[in-house]
């Protein structure tokens, strides 16, 4: 039915400016056995003082003020290397690139696939 | 004074005011009156003996011998001073009883001014009848006469305290006083416009020429006539001879003049083409506003698919969740609860996008009913509480009582209010704690209602200001820049405008007026 997880409760964050859709994402995250924590913004997450101690980020790409990629980046520059999955209501080819590039684990469409976005996780956790 | 071949000199004839001149059979003048000396500037010694038809150089000098009894003419005579006088004269000849001629006397007037004045009168008399005859307006030469003694006798009667309220109150004796208006005359162009071509049918009286719809304008310019007033005009909708109506712009005026000979001037203008003219540029607006929604329409199909996106995103990601939580040994039905509660607010949002993009593609008209602002700010106020409580943003509502009433569509206004809101509360997603506050204020004007959204975020920055109305302005990456297009245009389709400005004390607000509902 659905992928076997790989860890147990380990801490995800979730990155989105979109309320209800953060919210939902938490919820999704919580159903598979994780701990998750919602931040509505990049600021605010690298604001906080747990930047570093997550297994997994999941981030929309799109958001007002710095972007997904723009945080992944800077993430890099602290020397955080903690997998970042990035979430995407755009179909533009060019911005899934420029995702990987920046060093997302993968790209996952909005509305997501459940299966898509739990194959993602095992991928990140096991690294 | 005497000469040796005149008639002793008379001195009641130097009283005359015409000149008479006696000449001999010869022509050569014997006397002549001092009127003749005014008229001709020579002085009788100064003329004695000559031949007037020398003097005067004149065209028409009688030959003597060949003249006729009695002659009457005019003619252009030279005088002392080198000028032409216009000279009317009657010369008659005296003979003896033998029948032969002894004198001729000749008394004359000097009509050269009168003249001038009579052409320059019948100038004008032809050019004033060319100008009637020509002029591309319809003109009415009309005699009210009968109409003045209905008024007179309807003062007297004391049935009448003001004319303007009379003629309110009886319409019926206005139309009488109509077919007591008589076309005495009328231009070549309104024989073309009101009439088929014999002008002599369109010389009745004036009721025939005006709808039942139109006697107001009668009315008013009958009271203006008889106010005092020089002239009148107003657009109205007059009738041809065949009973077609169609659009005018009405003028009468009234000088003192003919105003006592009972003559009425009208000129009547032929409105058709500029009223259909207006109609067409108003339905050309119209067709285009409509498509400029349209158009940008594929513009915002992207923008609005993005925000159905986000609710239909969340209802796939709380479905999931639901089946995994049923899907436990032990569901958790706390959880599918609250995440089922989600997906009806997520379903509502998203259904709430959809019909404002429908009513948008539709060119759906505003309905307009009468709007208070007071209950439009309380229901925009419920719609935000949600999101005020999430983003912990404080909320101050001022309003007085009463508010007077605008004529406007509820729902758009309340769109602009929740969008104005809206910017407000993510202008203040970077603030902290105590210092987020949003305030929806409202207060009469002098001619409406005054609606303010004010927030103590971060303001606006000086460089967006002019352009921030604009279509396609945003500052949000991804953001259309609709929202606040759309509100200005919402707001001036209600006779309205909005302005937004930065708050002396930190952060933006946003103004939009109405203007009360009884001046629309």
């Amino acid at each position: 039915m659905e992928g076997k997880l790989v860890n147990d409760g380990v801490r995800i964050a979730v990155v989105d400016d979109d309320e209800s859709f953060r919210i939902a994402l938490e919820g999704f995250v919580r159903s598979l056995g994780h701990t998750a924590l919602s931040f509505a913004s990049g600021e605010v997450f690298m604001g906080s003082a747990d930047a570093g101690r997550f297994a997994c980020i999941i981030s929309d790409i799109q958001m007002p003020g710095m972007s997904g990629i723009e945080m992944k980046q800077r993430l890099a520059r602290k020397g955080i290397d903690t997998p970042v999955i990035m979430v995407t209501a755009r179909t533009e080819p060019f911005l899934r690139d420029q995702a990987l590039a920046a060093g997302a684990v993968c790209v996952i469409r909005k509305p997501f696939d459940p299966q898509d976005l739990i194959d993602c996780l095992d991928g990140a956790l096991r690294g | 004074m005497t000469t040796a071949a005149g008639p002793p000199a008379e001195p009641l004839l130097d009283l005359v005011r015409e000149s008479v001149i006696v000449e001999g059979p010869d022509g050569r003048i014997r006397w002549w009156n001092s009127a003749s000396e005014s008229l001709y500037g020579w002085r009788l010694e100064d003329v004695v003996g000559r031949r007037s038809g020398e003097l005067f150089d004149a065209r028409d000098a009688a030959e003597p011998g060949l003249m006729q009894a009695r002659v009457q003419g005019e003619a252009w005579r030279s005088t002392a001073d080198g000028r032409r006088r216009l000279v009317d004269f009657i010369r008659v000849v005296r003979s003896d009883r033998a029948g032969n001629p002894v004198d001729v006397v000749e008394t004359g007037r000097d009509v050269t001014d009168s003249r001038r004045a009579e052409d320059a009168l019948r100038k004008n008399e032809h050019r004033y009848r060319n100008l009637f005859q020509a002029m591309a307006a319809c003109f009415w030469e009309l005699d009210f006469s009968t109409v003045g003694e209905m008024l007179y006798r309807a003062k007297k009667s004391g049935a009448v305290a003001d004319f303007p309220s009379y003629f309110a109150e009886h319409p019926g004796f206005v139309r009488e006083l109509m077919r007591a208006t008589r076309v005495v005359d009328v231009n070549d162009q309104t024989v073309s416009i009101f009439g088929r071509g014999d002008k002599a049918e369109l010389l009745t009286s004036v009721e025939p020429f005006w709808p039942e719809a139109s006697t107001a304008v009668y009315a008013a310019s009958v009271v203006a006539a008889i106010s005092d007033r020089q002239n009148y005009a107003a657009e109205t909708r007059l009738r041809t001879i065949d009973g077609r109506e169609f659009p005018v712009l009405f003028t009468a005026c009234f000088p003192p003049d003919t105003m006592n000979r009972g003559t009425l001037l009208v000129g009547v203008i032929d409105l058709s083409e500029q009223v259909a003219a207006r109609a067409a540029v108003a339905r050309m607006q119209s067709d285009l506003a409509h498509a400029a929604r349209v158009s940008m329409l594929g513009e915002l199909a992207a923008s609005i698919a993005h925000e159905v996106n986000q609710p239909l995103a969340a209802i796939a990601a709380n479905g999931a969740a639901g089946l995994r939580w049923l899907a436990r040994d032990e569901p958790d039905l706390h959880e599918v609860h609250a995440l089922t509660l989600r997906i009806v607010s997520d379903a509502r949002r998203a259904a709430d996008i959809i019909s404002r993009l429908r009513a948008m593609a539709s060119g759906q008209a505003a309905e307009r009913t009468a709007v208070s602002l007071r209950d439009v700010a309380e229901d925009a106020a419920l719609f935000l509480e949600h999101e005020l409580q999430r983003r912990d943003v404080r909320l101050t509502v001022t309003m007085p009582q009463r508010l007077p009433l605008v004529s406007a569509d509820r729902i758009q206004l309340q769109q602009v209010i929740v969008n104005l809101a809206m910017n407000a509360i993510q202008a203040l997603a970077g603030a902290h704690g105590d210092d987020k506050n949003l305030i929806l204020a409202c207060a009469a004007t002098s001619d409406g209602v005054a609606f303010k959204v004010e927030d103590s975020g971060p303001g606006i920055p000086p460089d967006h200001l002019p352009r921030l109305f604009d279509s396609f302005f945003t500052t949000k990456p991804g953001g259309m820049g609709m929202g606040l297009a759309i509100a200005r245009s919402i707001v001036e389709s209600f006779g309205g405008s909005i302005s937004a400005e930065n708050r002396a004390d930190g952060g933006a607000r946003f103004v939009f007026t109405l203007p009360r509902l009884d001046r629309g």
